[in-house]
């Protein structure tokens, strides 16, 4: 079964500093796809690329070369207008740091990408409502960021990040600032909107039980993918243990 | 080298301390100018005949010093939020708290003293440019001004240096005291906005009440004599900071509920608006009474200056008389426009002066309506035999005859006028022109060839010119102070604004920077921006301008029209605080709004 592409990527290079200064090559030409409907995994340690990858993914850095598409279309040459259009149109951003507006109510942050559309404010509720219901965050729409806990806040930002069906949802260590209970229902959440939703999904993360959510893990190692694991028909758990060993190969 | 750490600091952010430096700059510029006037007495004295002047100053003076305190606090918290950041991380990494403190305190003395010596540099500059416009533009006359004066510098300097020094302590204590990992993370506070209807209604309704009292007290002045000041002032104050607090909030929960809010980032600037309406009503307050104040004081000396020609309307029938015009005054009488002129002729017999009876039922002498304070200048004419008993006893009248000594005036009927036997016939003309200010230069030189003619102890010229050149110098003196208290004000009250909204821009960083990420185009951030700091800018503004309005009422015993002049200091005012509010907007922007990406 042949699926487009929701990102492809290829031959990406990203170097930091000025032609005369000296140079550190973060990402050293990478090539993946992700295909629609797909939950991806980015692996790596600290230092590994992965934040260079994921800003280059979500336009907020440009490549030194290489390409970047997604949804057909080549990210890479965009400036401008066309630039932040893109981000609010086709990316749905998780933060570790849930990046919600303080000072606007749950269902006021959850609404922003669609104003900024320009969408009908009967279309803004009606949207709003079906994604908090999915989420169970109904409760939750009219009450301010300081009001929520963490876990309550992620759903929010999730929210946010679904709520104009992009073509993608990008995840920056989204259970990061978690505790257990609620990274789960986090993951278990983005698994949810994954499956039925149709939405893809791009996860960065270091840590290895976010990881065993995914589909499909890419390992990034010094600006290079070094491993790929596939869940294929595995359950969570041996998934799980296939990605602690794979972890252990790298240290040694 | 923590000197040179803190060195590269200051280099890393040179515009936004350039931006620091400006403001204080300006900020002492101003005082300075305004300390020249206030601490020069000779100047007040000879400048107002007025005893309150003096007075006048003194409360303006205090009034800017407390201006000027709030503003360098604000200053100051912007400074410290420039570099808590720094210094905490240098106390992180092992840097001697007292050695930072040392460090703050040096940085926010030089910045004070280097902002003082060179603001009043500029002050000199301005009050020389300043005066030069008013004297020459306005046709002001104006007494012992001196650009450079010592006094001014030193109360400047002792005033600037002052409050840098207690601000350096004032900070060295703040660092100190703060422990290293809340200057690492100074988190926003977060302000919930209660929603508490029946509250909120009680401060419109009380807002509105006192705001009332206040605008009425101004207007009954008469009755209420000196009261009505202090009155007005407390109860306007009080209702502003009620109205503020109570119509900022009510009114964004209104345009929250309606489509406006959820286009662009609509809701984002309400928000944003709403979570600073507590820290800013105080300062919102205080932006609102220095703009009336500063637009009252130019409209009133403004208005004060323009009554000058009126003021002359109404204390004589005619402009200038002119004994026996030769050649040169009928070439400039001829230069005159819209101008009514009467001759009549004049016979001298001792000590008497006789005028043809006829020559006053051909051409009627007009004659003021009233000769009341405040009369609206309009004239009549007299039936011959009625003019006849009043003439005698009028100034306008009297006033006729040549400057040599003759006394008394006489009518004569024609043939006896005719009769007399004198060797020459003299004339006297009458010139009547509606705008005086226009043509003063040529009434001027027309002045001058009579006085040469009729050289006279006491008065040069009879008539309305006369009239308006007394009150000219004298309201000169009050248009000049009254445009200096004004920009003064205005300089300071609009900085303190800016000052106050910079300060809040490092917090709305981390808040623009999310906003890129998902996607906002930068039009739209900017945009934002600008709503937000123009809802600051001109809530106060409105207010201020309808306070000015009412307020004006107080000169209504003094002044024909209170208003006459407020349309165009309005107009001035609002150039001048747009130029504030697109320095604010670009240095905000410049600020808060991120690259869209990283390295471009």
């Amino acid at each position: 079964m042949q699926k487009t592409p929701v990102v492809s990527v290829s031959g990406l290079h990203k170097t930091y500093g000025r032609k005369n200064e000296q140079q550190y090559e973060a990402l050293k030409g990478i090539d993946f796809t992700i295909d629609e409907g797909e939950f991806v995994g980015i692996m790596g340690a600290s230092g590994s690329g992965k934040t260079t990858l994921l800003n280059l993914l979500s336009t907020l850095d440009t490549p030194t070369s290489g390409s970047v598409e997604v949804n057909g279309q080549d990210i890479t040459g965009f400036k401008g207008k066309a630039l932040s259009d893109f981000r609010s149109e086709e990316i749905g951003f998780i933060f570790q740091d849930f990046n919600l507006l303080e000072s606007l109510t749950a269902k006021e942050n959850i609404a922003l990408p669609l104003s900024l559309q320009g969408v009908k404010k009967a279309e803004i509720s009606k949207a709003v409502k079906e994604v908090a219901t999915t989420l169970s965050i109904e409760n939750l729409l009219s009450k301010y960021p300081t009001e929520l806990s963490g876990g309550q806040k992620q759903r929010v930002a999730a929210a946010r990040a679904i709520v104009h069906r992009p073509a993608i949802i990008m995840g920056d260590e989204p259970t990061g600032a978690l505790d257990s209970k609620s990274a789960r229902d986090l993951l278990d959440l983005m698994t949810d909107i994954n499956k039925n939703q149709h939405v893809s999904v791009l996860l960065v993360t270091h840590d290895p039980f976010s990881a065993s959510f995914c589909d499909r893990i890419l390992f990034i190692q010094d600006g290079q993918i070094g491993q790929e694991l596939k869940k294929a028909d595995n359950n969570r758990q041996t998934f799980y243990q296939e990605i602690l060993n794979q972890l252990g190969t790298f240290e040694q | 080298m923590l000197t040179k750490l803190s060195l590269a600091g200051i280099k890393n952010r040179f515009k936004d301390y350039l931006v620091l430096l400006t403001g204080l700059i300006i900020s002492a510029a101003v005082f300075y100018m305004f300390a020249n006037l206030a601490t020069n007495r000779e100047f007040v004295k000879s400048n107002t005949q007025i005893s309150m002047a003096s007075q006048v100053f003194i409360f303006g003076m205090i009034l800017l010093i407390l201006i000027t305190i709030v503003y360098i606090a604000y200053a100051n918290s912007f400074l410290l939020s420039m570099r808590q950041h720094d210094y905490g991380l240098f106390m992180m990494l092992g840097a001697k708290k007292n050695r930072i403190g040392e460090l703050v305190f040096i940085e926010t003395l030089l910045i004070g003293v280097i902002s003082t010596i060179v603001g009043i540099v500029l002050g000199i500059g301005m009050s020389m440019g300043l005066s030069q416009i008013l004297f020459n533009q306005l046709g002001l006359t104006v007494h012992h001004f001196n650009a450079l004066y010592w006094p001014a510098i030193v109360t400047t300097i002792c005033l600037y240096v002052g409050l840098f020094l207690l601000s350096g302590i004032f900070n060295l204590t703040k660092l100190v005291r703060t422990p290293v990992l809340k200057l690492l993370h100074i988190d926003d506070e977060v302000y919930l906005p209660k929603r508490r209807p029946l509250v909120q209604l009680t401060e419109i309704v009380a807002g509105i009440l006192l705001l009332a009292i206040g605008y009425v007290a101004m207007a009954k002045i008469m009755t209420l004599q000196l009261l009505a000041v202090p009155l007005a002032l407390v109860t306007i104050t009080l209702g502003s900071y009620l109205l503020f607090s109570a119509v900022i909030v009510g009114a964004v929960e209104l345009l929250k509920q309606t489509n406006f809010a959820n286009k662009k980032l609509h809701n984002f600037t309400l928000a944003q608006i709403m979570f600073r309406v507590r820290s800013y009503t105080r300062i919102l307050t205080i932006v609102s009474l220095l703009f009336a104040l500063a637009l009252g004081a130019i409209s009133v000396g403004a208005g004060f200056q323009r009554q000058a020609p009126q003021m002359a309307k109404s204390t004589s029938a005619y402009t200038m008389a002119i004994n026996d015009m030769d050649k040169k005054e009928h070439n400039l009488v001829s230069q005159l426009n819209d101008t009514h002129t009467l001759t009549y002729s004049q016979k001298i017999v001792g000590n008497t002066v006789y005028y043809n009876e006829q020559e006053f039922v051909d051409h009627p002498l007009p004659m003021l309506d009233s000769r009341q304070a405040l009369n609206d200048g309009s004239l009549k004419t007299l039936p011959i035999a009625q003019f006849k008993k009043v003439a005698l006893n009028d100034m306008d009248f009297t006033g006729l005859v040549p400057k040599n000594g003759q006394q008394k005036s006489e009518f004569a009927t024609q043939s006896d006028f005719e009769n007399l036997n004198t060797a020459t016939t003299h004339t006297v003309t009458i010139i009547r022109l509606n705008n005086v200010l226009a043509q003063r230069k040529i009434l001027d030189r027309l002045e001058k060839l009579q006085q040469q003619r009729f050289p006279a102890p006491t008065m040069a010229t009879v008539g309305g010119f006369q009239t308006y050149k007394m009150f000219n110098a004298l309201f000169s003196g009050l248009e000049f102070m009254g445009f200096f208290l004004g920009f003064a004000f205005l300089a300071m009250l609009a900085s303190c604004l800016m000052f106050k909204i910079l300060s809040g821009a490092n917090k709305d960083v981390v808040r623009y920077n999310m906003l890129n990420r998902i996607g906002t185009r930068r039009v739209l951030m900017k945009q934002a921006v600008r709503g937000e700091i123009l809802t600051l800018f001109a809530l106060p503004g409105i207010l201020g301008i309808v306070d000015v309005l009412f307020g004006l009422q107080v000169f209504k015993p003094l002044m024909y029209h209170p208003n006459a002049m407020t349309g165009w200091s309005i107009l001035i005012f609002c150039v001048l605080y747009g130029v504030y509010y697109g320095i604010t907007t670009l240095i905000y922007e410049r600020l808060v709004i991120p690259k869209e990406q990283m390295n471009a």
